[in-house]
């Protein structure tokens, strides 16, 4: 660091991490709750999905005809296809109250839709009479919940048979249950249903059978996998979640570049008489251009790994059922880029101020 | 034989209107290649507004400069650099070294500037620093070494990658008197041993000795009758 300072050199790296930290958290932290939001879509094991038309969530609301599932299985290609049933309902405590809770009724034949990320118990417990299993974060909330206990959901007496972990969309928490028992549960007529799942045989192309599909269930949408959890992203991005966490990121980067900006600044200005010194021995304002742009190359890398480095040890540390920090391979490699353009951006008024200087400086 | 410095008709002034003020008037200056010329004068005469002239870092508002026949007052802001690069090695009043890099790193920056390879660079820059007593001191940083020191390390930054001129603004200004004498001397003998033509701005009467000639500048214009002296 030619022109720069100890102090500054830290000063100008704590700007880089802190701007590397705070967007890579608030990011981190939205890629954590769309995951939170697509798991079920992610693990209902799958390749597509019937829904109601417009749908942009997999959660209880408008249901469809058990008809669905029998023309589903008509198609060729469609190895499986089972209904799931999913209704909102509250599940008692024992001191009085109730917690909601989503509840999702399975076909146990299949276990397409069924339960996944099991901390205790397992998914074959719901083929027990009357038995759910609920998410784990939920334990405390519902009472101290252990597995037998027994609990009043939807006003019927269940026991609880597994804990799954970490299933905890924008709504309630997930529990599951057999079919039939769901449908008992929340009254839900037998030709009824929420969503039919489809696993389509090994070596057909899921394009084809999902076209089939759709000319067979025109009154209904036939959705991938991958495009219903790309829907959900984007339905929550454009709302709030988008802005909210976009907004904060973007604060994040303009103090970080803020920070940078005056420290590589005030650098130049507090050595004005070394670079007067540089450009008398012939350093051209490329040069200083290029001395600073390796120099703000230097504090990107150096302070993008701290700073990931960082929201690693935080990920790790706030690591939990209800939120967890997701940071995508992508993103981890995009930031040490992002960094660099910032970096270099924030050292053109530092370039500016150097171009300017009059060599002259250093006989005065 | 081409002369090193040809300066004719040289005026420089300062700001605009009733504020102008006039540092150098009319000023004919020849130096020969190899010579080492001390130029005195008292404070304000301009001697250091004429070296700046010299040294392609101030432009002159009148007149011809012409470095080993180029006359540099011509040229843009963008050749400038690249003439100082060639032809020029500084030493100014303070070291005006780069504090955060070693001492080699120092020569060693002017030497990659001037296109030497960094292995090459680092051979000479050592070299370099050997020759002016400091080949102990390759890894210290200027803060760590004396005033005489330092001026040693911007002596052999000067000549480093041989320039065949070197400008010296007042070298001895912040040393005692016995550094002073050593550092003109290192100067001289170094400029001497490389062919360098050398122009040292001075109101030091202790180091007019080490000079071939003394141009004499009071007012912002030649003192006539004095060039030759020695």
């Amino acid at each position: 660091m030619a022109v720069h300072s100890r102090a500054k050199f830290v000063g100008t790296l704590l700007g880089v991490v802190f701007a590397t930290l705070l967007a890579n958290f608030q990011l981190g932290t939205m890629f954590g709750l769309l995951a939170k939001n697509t798991l079920f879509v992610d693990n209902a094991g799958a390749d597509l999905w019937i829904v109601p038309p417009a749908t942009t969530f997999a959660q209880p609301g408008q249901r469809q005809s058990t008809s669905l599932l029998d023309l589903a299985r008509t198609v060729p290609g469609v190895q499986r296809a089972s209904a799931v049933v999913m209704v909102g309902t509250s599940i008692a405590k024992p001191g009085g109250g109730s917690e909601a809770i989503t509840l999702v009724g399975v076909d146990l034949d299949t276990m397409l839709g069924g339960p996944f990320n099991m901390v205790a118990g397992d998914p074959d417990v719901l083929r027990v009479r009357d038995t759910v299993i609920m998410e784990d974060a939920q334990r405390e909330r519902c009472g101290g919940l252990n597995l037998g206990s027994l609990r009043e959901v939807g006003g019927q007496l269940v026991r609880i048979g597994g804990f799954t972990w970490g299933l905890l969309p924008f709504g309630p928490a997930y529990a599951f249950g057999d079919l039939d028992l769901v449908r008992e549960i929340a009254k839900v007529p037998s030709d009824e249903l929420s969503f039919v799942l489809v696993d389509v045989a090994d070596g057909t192309d899921p394009a084809s059978v999902k076209s089939d599909l759709e000319r067979r269930i025109p009154t209904a949408m036939v959705i991938s996998r991958d495009a219903f959890h790309d829907l959900i992203s984007y339905t929550l991005l454009s709302q709030q979640l988008g802005i909210t966490f976009g907004v904060s990121t973007l604060f994040g980067l303009v103090i970080g570049f803020v920070i940078v900006l005056l420290s590589m600044y005030s650098a130049v200005l507090d050595n004005l008489r070394e670079l007067g010194t540089l450009k008398a021995i012939g350093f051209s304002n490329l040069d200083l251009m290029r001395m600073l742009v390796v120099q703000a190359i230097v504090y990107a890398l150096i302070g993008s790994v701290l700073g990931l480095g960082l929201v690693a040890g935080a990920a790790e540390g706030i690591r939990s059922a209800n939120l967890s920090l997701v940071i995508p391979q992508t993103l981890v490699m995009i930031t040490p880029l992002a960094m660099i353009v910032l970096c270099v951006a924030a050292s053109f008024l530092a370039f500016y101020r150097a171009a300017r200087l009059e060599p002259g400086i250093v006989f005065r | 034989m081409t002369a090193a410095i040809d300066v004719s008709g040289v005026t420089k002034t300062f700001g605009k209107g009733a504020l102008a003020f006039t540092a150098l008037t009319d000023i004919a200056m020849r130096v020969e290649q190899g010579e080492v010329v001390m130029l005195v004068g008292p404070s304000g005469s301009g001697k250091t507004t004429l070296l700046s002239v010299i040294g392609g870092v101030l432009r002159p508002s009148a007149g011809r400069v012409a470095l080993f026949d180029t006359d540099i007052a011509k040229r843009s802001e963008r050749e400038l650099p690249v003439i100082r690069r060639a032809l020029i090695g500084f030493v100014f009043q303070g070291h005006n070294l780069i504090a955060s890099l070693t001492v080699r790193d120092n020569v060693q920056l002017v030497l990659e500037t001037r296109g030497v390879s960094r292995r090459d660079a680092r051979r000479e820059s050592d070299t370099l620093l050997a020759r002016v007593g400091l080949g102990d001191k390759l890894d210290a940083y200027p803060a760590q070494l004396s005033g005489g020191q330092r001026q040693r390390v911007a002596i052999a930054r000067a000549v480093a990658g041989d320039p065949p001129l070197v400008l010296a603004d007042e070298p001895t200004a912040a040393l005692d008197a016995h550094a002073g004498l050593a550092v003109t001397e290192l100067l001289a003998e170094l400029a001497r041993e490389r062919g360098a033509t050398v122009v040292i701005v001075t109101h030091d009467p202790r180091i007019l000795g080490f000079g071939d000639r003394i141009v004499r500048i009071a007012d912002g214009r030649i003192v006539p009758g004095n060039e030759g002296a020695s």
